[in-house]
């Protein structure tokens, strides 16, 4: 068992690091690819020497680059919270978007974006109390009917369409002043800045970090309250700060992406089947995954430009999404593994 | 002699009907208490009042301490139990579930330390489900995991070891060799607490035997003192011989003849 416990420590510095050296070269993927194509050299030598060329290094500073970290770090973020809600849950096909919390956060930044004189700053702020009002909801009422696995996820899309459906009426009586947001919503990253990733990224960092050192006690969580008290943890407090703090990480990011669905599904699920359902794994590792994905995704989104604008990349992470989603129902929906 | 954990008249109530009703009892150092009893009697109520995962009326008192004014990290290294309701279909190794154990005491927060896992290779040995360690918990039988559950409460390394239905499960021999376990934690001054059907096992192994029926306590004592014929009448309705040999009775139930045709309505 100790030679176990030695090649699971070098198993997760393996994949932590394979994972980021695919993580990286997307990255510098995605400062060539867009409206033209940089080539590596152009990158790297503008990256270096920013003066060279002026009209280059304005793309890449001030489109390409805030756009692929921001990017970067909604994936984390998506990855990282659904593997915890997913725990906290207990329920293997959660996520921020089946569980409504996306809609409700989307729901909270809209009505920010549609307050008087309301700074950018607060945006997070508002997406967070949709957001965990939402899921708080949904995990009412799946607790209220008694809901097996499947009834929770029902819960949530009930709640997720509410959700949806309020933020439509508003946008629809705003006309005006909600001109393009409808557009925000289904998902994009093409209005990246430098202040999304500013503001987001201090948030993910601690939220991650935070939710990095309960990821062994989350573990013990999955066994339920009373196995976990008698451990020492103390159950019901860890519980809400988790979701409360999850729920702070992806919302702070759906602010200002807009609603992205799946990746927080896929990610740690890719994890748990190929390495380990151990938390210790499926939070550092599912968080990377799910920027590598979105990140992906966003690079096809890019190399496919037409005249009516981008694809939402939701679309995307949808089509990788979907039939993962369709499969684990099959699979372990009635199951109830994790 | 000082009693270590003093139960001084506790009540449950349950939506509205009692299940637990003034239970008073004390136990030493070094003893091994076994409570039995039918079906519903409560033991299993009993164990979670001592877990402190039920608050119940009344005052518990453990190492001259109200359970009460113990933190949560505190007690867990005081205090380990075996609850029932272990949540099945989680993907989780054997080790992960025995390393679990270890969360009372260890200081790091992400690898559990070489000790650790040397403590946990020790009680899965001394519990024979070792060589099962890379295995998928929910692939082993009942009994196996069992064995895997109780070496998890062993590794928290506490004074009192509460245990729901240790032997439940396991077979003629693991059955001796858990029992023999816990009277060697016990002589090493260690109380332990179990909750069985067993009532010839839990007899010949524990110091002292508490019968619950309908949340009361009917008896309470040394084994070969108060387990008779007219107890298991009183407390399971059947009429039984009993033989003792040493410290070990033998309960053989007598077929209710007239009865008979009933169940078959």
């Amino acid at each position: 068992m100790l030679r176990l416990a030695k090649q699971r420590k070098i198993k997760l510095l393996i994949y932590s690091s394979s994972l980021s050296i695919l993580l990286f070269i997307s990255f510098l993927f995605s400062l060539m690819i867009g409206s033209f194509l940089l080539s590596p050299m152009e990158v790297f030598e503008n990256l270096i020497n920013p003066e060279k060329n002026k009209t280059i290094s304005t793309i890449i500073f001030n489109y390409r680059l805030p756009r692929a970290l921001f990017t970067m770090i909604t994936g984390f973020s998506l990855g990282i919270s659904g593997g915890v809600i997913q725990s906290l849950t207990r329920n293997p096909l959660a996520d921020p978007y089946i569980t409504g919390m996306s809609s409700g956060a989307a729901l909270g930044a809209t009505i920010a974006f549609l307050l008087p004189n309301i700074s950018i700053h607060f945006i997070p702020f508002f997406a967070f109390l949709g957001g965990i009002s939402s899921i708080l909801l949904t995990i009412f009422l799946a607790k209220k009917a008694k809901a097996d696995p499947i009834g929770f996820i029902l819960a949530g899309i009930a709640v997720g369409i509410l959700a949806n459906a309020i933020l439509i009426l508003i946008i629809t009586l705003a006309q005006e002043k909600a001109h393009g947001i409808i557009y925000w919503i289904y998902g994009s990253f093409s209005t990246s800045k430098w202040s999304n990733v500013i503001i987001t990224f201090p948030i993910v960092a601690f939220c991650s970090i935070f939710l990095l050192i309960n990821a062994r006690d989350l573990n013990i969580l999955l066994l339920g309250e009373e196995h976990a008290l008698q451990l020492g943890i103390n159950a019901k407090r860890l519980w809400i700060l988790m979701l409360l703090i999850s729920s702070l990480c992806v919302s702070s990011c759906i602010a200002f992406s807009g609603i992205i669905g799946f990746v927080g599904l896929v990610a740690p699920h890719m994890i748990r089947l190929m390495i380990s359902s151990d938390n210790r794994f499926v939070l550092p590792l599912g968080g990377l995954t799910g920027s590598f994905l979105l990140l992906v995704s966003d690079n096809i989104v890019k190399s496919y430009i037409n005249p009516f604008g981008e694809i939402p990349i939701s679309t995307i992470t949808s089509m990788i999404g979907v039939p993962f989603f369709i499969y684990l129902l099959m699979k372990k929906g009635g199951k109830y593994e994790m | 002699m000082k009693c270590e954990i003093i139960v001084d008249g506790i009540t449950v109530y349950f939506n509205s009907s009692k299940i637990l009703e003034n239970i008073k009892f004390e136990v030493n150092k070094g003893e091994m208490l076994g409570i039995i009893g039918p079906n519903g009697a409560g033991k299993t109520t009993l164990l979670k009042c001592i877990a402190r995962s039920i608050i119940p009326k009344g005052r518990i008192i453990v190492f001259g301490k109200s359970i009460n004014e113990y933190t949560n990290s505190e007690y867990s290294k005081i205090v380990s139990a075996l609850l029932p309701n272990w949540p099945n279909g989680f993907n989780m190794k054997v080790y992960e579930v025995v390393l679990m154990g270890c969360r009372n005491r260890t200081e790091s927060f992400w690898w559990e330390k070489e000790e650790d896992i040397k403590i946990a290779e020790k009680f899965l040995k001394l519990l024979k489900v070792y060589h099962l360690y890379d295995r998928d918990f929910t692939t082993l039988s009942s009994g196996e995991q069992r064995r895997v559950l109780i070496a998890k409460s062993l590794v928290q390394r506490t004074d009192i070891i509460l245990l729901d239905e240790p032997i439940a499960y396991l077979d003629l021999k693991y059955r001796i060799e858990v029992m023999e376990i816990l009277k060697s934690l016990s002589r090493k001054n260690k109380i332990v607490i179990i909750t069985a059907h067993e009532i010839d096992l839990v007899s010949s192994y524990c110091d002292k035997i508490i019968v619950l029926n309908n949340g009361k306590i009917v008896a309470m004592g040394r084994p070969r003192d108060i387990i008779n014929e007219k107890l298991i009448y009183e407390v399971y309705g059947i009429n039984a011989a009993i033989k003792w040999f040493e410290n070990y009775p033998i309960i053989i139930p007598k077929r209710n003849n007239k009865k008979e045709e009933n169940y078959y309505v």
